[in-house]
């Protein structure tokens, strides 16, 4: 067993403080654990489950019984999560905790480790419980923690094709740098509905954002960045919603987007931060972010004004009236998470007069202002906070239809940086 | 050259398109810019209901920067306590609480009271002033809601008070001021008091408004099962074919409360339970049930199948109404563990009042798809638990197959809608119990929603208070919906002030109602669920 995973105590406790949705009680049965085992043992583990109560908790507390019945549940959900050792799984572990009520029916984290030739497959299994608020509501799942080893780890998909939930939607999560063209990497996204990513972890970012144009799943691609957007579009699309401001709209000639990254000596220290330290391209939300407005708004490239340099470059491109010009800048902070947006602003000129509209984001806050010839309307204050790893999860989950908005904005990054690169090179 | 774009939309200048940075965005809904004037703004419901819905709607992102609340009541506040009284109301009611400081500030430079009385018309000078300044200042184009958090005898005079200032008509009719935008009134149950008090009281209305500016709210529609309950009927091919009185045997809808009447004795002791529960929530809830699926899910259309299921409600003849209903009133009792004082000792209660505090009804829907089917409504105050669903039973297997194996008449089957709490569907049927023998055994297939999407689901208010500010009116019930509704309970009330309609029972506080409730359907050979 891996020393860095976490203890069943621990966990336990983790579990408990992690439940922040609206959490009133969360139930862990002990957990099932056992090396050497067979997919075989696993799955008939996984079936009695739910088949009879299963009695007192060491703490005394009622477990899954209901009304004297053994509790039915309904299932939504199957999650496969892949994660590079047993220190991701753990973290991973620990971020689908976070999910509480909005859990996955079934989670099952693969952890690889084809150059062992210890056990081939170990297993342990945990059971939750959870009351949602308002009492009465309880929804119940459980978490697969698998460690394949030597040859077996270059057939993952088919250790986990017998342990999913039939007849259920199969997303597949694939936390960190994802090893495209990697075999084993094809078979498990061929098995998802739905895959989900964080572009922010892509080592090498141009060549991911082409990659993940090109997968194709019945229920679409998820990208966590993208996810981390959502609050920014929606506050820049409202500066548009009423029509005396949205004739500004095909006038802008200027997109700044200011994002963060870490500053060179100091280093976060962050308790609750569930990813990794480190993010591997802080520039994947602000090139998502340029290429949005620039395919909602059918911007066209042009030119190179000043190629990449230090994560920051500026772009000519070709708006509808005018010429736009696009700056990313990336900004040394301790602030917050590198990567996430701090500031866009977009200007407009032509006959209407000159206006901006901006965004500027103060850690959990944002000011949100229009100009307008000089005069300021309406400038407000807005929560700006950093959604956490759990809930950016939690909404991509959620989601089951391909986002072409997305695949848009996606196509238009790529094209975005390569041009900034091409230029560069 | 390389185009990041494959279909950029044309934008012509000058003239507005929709938004194209709204295009897939999560939400989808934002309420139109506009000013909400609460009228009765320092009242119970705004404080409860109405503060915490605009606060939680604020935070969902689902309102513009531009929205603006303008309080309206008698007391000589200013602007100042107004929002603090706002403040309080959150922070003692929300969901979402405690309150954001930063958001709060910044919403609250749009909140503003007006003080003036009801019945002066130079309030409502007044306030067409300050709204046209607020349409320039804040960019709210002159777009204005209405909420009457007030006493339903007070609507008449406010509305002929907003049409004599010019402030009760849609924009493009508007004689001063802006001359855009639109203009709606939410109005609060109880909706009449019986059929002619309802229909007065929509002539009034219609005297000034039209129709599609009026949003009668019942908040039981606004809630998330009920809106449900259409897509479960409609959007599964399973439940549609069955819908009928070949395969339904009864139906049973129970609004059941556990609380008292909560110091509103004088209202309450003026309206009963038939009134205030039955001709709202209870006939919605059987309107939504039994209705043909409509054309399309618009407004009208919703709304023209929920009035043909009223519709063919035929009220009851007088003389059948004592065998067709039940009414009975609470004596001391414990409910969840505390003591119940009989209804007739609540304050503002008359020491001998007459009034039902609960009701059991049985009623017959005369249309191909359900005549003969009974439908029994139940509702009441200081019972057992707190429950709202309607529970539908299904005919018998039509050979008792297994009663030559030695086993009994099974149970028929029950599929129960729980619209609160645990909002989700149950269905119970037979099933052979594990081993060598036959033994047949009842079991739940219990499907909640808080299991399998667990989302913190709006508060009907806020649902509903979106829907108006974007002008949705499915979820709101139209003027010839409210008055079928008194029509169908029109006689009950005839015969029960003429003392026709069968006795006041009584009934402890925390049991299911009197045993005559029971006999109601013991007489047709069925009972009550016990949910
Ligand atoms: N409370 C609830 O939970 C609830 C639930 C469902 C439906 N409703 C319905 O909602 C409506 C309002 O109920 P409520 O409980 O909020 O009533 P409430 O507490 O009695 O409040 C009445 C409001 O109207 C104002 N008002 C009354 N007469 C006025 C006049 N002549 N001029 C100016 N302002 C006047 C009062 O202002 P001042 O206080 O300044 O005098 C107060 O703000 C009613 O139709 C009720 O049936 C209420």
């Amino acid at each position: 067993m891996n020393d860095r995973s976490l203890s069943v105590t621990e966990e336990q406790a983790v579990h408990r403080r992690l439940m922040q949705f609206g959490a009133d009680e969360s139930l862990a049965t002990p957990m099932w654990e056992e090396r050497e085992t067979s997919v075989r043992a696993i799955a008939a583990h996984l079936a009695s489950l739910w088949d009879a109560p299963v009695g007192l908790d060491d703490g005394g507390d009622r477990l899954i019984l209901e009304k004297g019945l053994p509790h039915a549940r309904a299932s939504v959900l199957n999650l496969i999560v892949t994660v590079v050792d047993g220190a991701a799984a753990d973290r991973v572990v620990h971020t689908l905790m976070g999910l509480g009520v909005r859990h996955p029916s079934r989670a099952i984290v693969l952890v690889p480790e084809p150059d062992s030739d210890a056990s081939p497959l170990d297993a342990r299994i945990s059971t939750h419980c959870h009351d949602a608020t308002g009492g009465g509501d309880r929804v119940c799942y459980e978490e697969v923690v698998l460690t394949v080893r030597g040859e077996a780890a270059a057939h993952l998909s088919g250790v986990v094709a017998p342990l999913l939930i039939h007849d259920l939607p199969t997303h597949v999560w694939w936390p960190g740098d994802p090893p495209f063209g990697d075999p084993v990497f094809d078979q498990l996204v061929e098995m998802g509905d739905r895959v989900l990513f964080d572009s922010a972890d892509f080592s090498h970012l141009l060549s991911g954002l082409r990659r993940l144009g090109t997968l194709r799943r019945k229920s679409g691609v998820g990208d966590l960045s993208w996810e981390r957007l959502s609050w920014w579009q929606e506050l820049t699309a409202q500066f548009f919603d009423a029509p005396r401001f949205r004739r500004y709209l095909p006038n802008l000639s200027r997109l700044r987007v200011r994002y963060a990254v870490a500053p060179p000596t100091s280093r976060r220290h962050d308790e609750d931060d569930e990813v990794a330290p480190g993010v591997a391209a802080p520039m994947a939300q602000a090139l998502l972010y340029a290429g949005w407005i620039a395919t909602r708004l059918g911007w066209r490239r042009h030119r190179t004004l000043e190629p990449m340099k230090d994560g920051g470059f500026r772009l000519r491109l070709e708006g509808k009236h005018e010429m736009v010009d696009l700056l990313l800048e990336p900004m040394p902070t301790d602030a917050v998470r590198p990567g996430e947006l701090l500031s866009v602003r977009l200007r407009s000129l032509g006959e209407t007069g000159a206006s901006e509209f901006i965004i500027d984001r103060d850690r959990d806050d944002a000011t949100v202002a229009t100009n307008c010839d000089g005069m300021t309307a309406l400038l407000r204050r807005v929560a700006m906070e950093s959604p956490r790893e759990a809930e950016l999860l939690s909404s991509q989950l959620t989601m089951d239809v391909v986002d072409p908005v997305y695949e848009d904005a996606l196509r238009a990054a790529a094209i975005l940086l390569a041009s900034a690169r091409e230029a560069a090179a | 050259m390389q185009t990041v774009d494959r279909q950029a939309q044309p934008v012509v200048a000058g003239k507005p398109e929709a938004n194209p940075l709204r295009e897939g965005l999560r939400l989808e809904r934002m309420a139109e810019p506009c000013t909400m004037v609460i009228c009765g703004a320092t009242g119970d419901l705004t404080e409860r209901k109405l503060a915490p819905a605009l606060y939680n709607t604020l935070l969902g992102g689902f309102l513009p920067p531009e929205f603006t609340v303008v309080g309206f009541a008698r007391r000589d506040l200013t602007d100042e306590v107004f929002r603090q009284h706002l403040l309080d109301g959150i922070n003692e009611h929300s969901r979402n609480k405690p309150v954001k400081p930063a958001i709060w500030e910044s919403f609250a430079r749009g909140i503003e009271y007006h003080h003036g009385n009801f019945d002066d018309p130079v309030a409502y000078v007044e306030l067409a002033k300050r709204l046209d300044r607020i349409d320039r200042d804040r960019g709210t184009a002159g777009n204005r809601l209405f909420y009457f958090a007030v006493p339903p005898s007070l609507y008449p005079e406010i509305v002929n008070q907003l049409d004599r200032a010019g402030l009760a008509a849609n924009g493009d009719r508007r004689t001063t001021g802006s001359k855009r935008g639109w203009t709606r009134v939410i109005v609060e149950k109880p909706f009449g008091y019986d059929l002619d008090s309802a229909r007065t009281l929509n002539h009034e209305m219609a005297e000034v408004l039209d129709e599609d500016q009026v949003y009668r709210i019942d908040h039981y529609l606004g809630k998330e099962t009920v809106q449900n309950l259409s897509v479960f009927r409609f959007g599964n091919g399973l439940f549609e074919p069955i819908w009928n009185r070949r395969y339904i045997d009864s139906v049973q809808i129970t609004v059941a409360e556990t609380v008292g009447v909560e110091g509103r004795g004088d209202f309450y002791d003026a309206t009963g339970a038939l009134r205030d529960i039955v001709q709202n929530h209870g006939l919605q809830l059987l309107a939504m049930f039994a209705m043909e699926p409509p054309i399309e899910f618009g407004a009208e259309d919703l709304r023209d199948e929920k009035l043909k299921v009223l519709r063919a409600v035929k009220p009851m003849a007088r003389a059948d109404v004592a065998a067709n209903t039940v009414r009975g009133q609470y004596v001391s009792g414990w409910v969840e563990g505390a003591r119940v004082s009989s209804y007739r000792d609540e304050p503002e209660v008359a020491p001998a009042s007459e009034t039902e505090t609960f009701v059991a009804l049985k009623l017959a829907i005369d249309s191909w798809r359900w005549a003969g089917v009974p439908f029994y409504i139940r509702t009441g105050k200081a019972l057992p638990s707190r429950v709202t669903e309607i529970a539908v039973q299904f005919r018998r297997a039509p050979l008792a197959l297994f009663s030559r194996a030695g086993v009994p008449q099974i149970d028929p089957n029950v599929l129960a809608i729980r619209v609160q709490p645990d909002e989700g569907i149950l269905l119970r049927f037979g099933a052979k119990v594990p081993g060598q023998g036959l033994q047949i055994r009842t079991v739940n297939m219990d499907f909640r929603y808080g299991s399998s999407f667990a989302v913190d689901s709006p508060d009907a208010y806020e649902t509903l208070l979106l829907d108006a500010m974007t002008g949705d009116a499915s979820l709101f019930t139209r003027d010839d919906e409210v008055e079928r509704a008194w029509a169908i309970l029109d006689p009950i009330l005839e015969a029960w002030a003429a003392g026709e309609g069968g006795p006041l029972h009584f009934y402890g506080a925390g049991s299911w109602g009197p045993p005559a409730a029971d006999e109601l359907l013991d007489r047709d050979g069925r009972a009550w669920r016990k949910p």
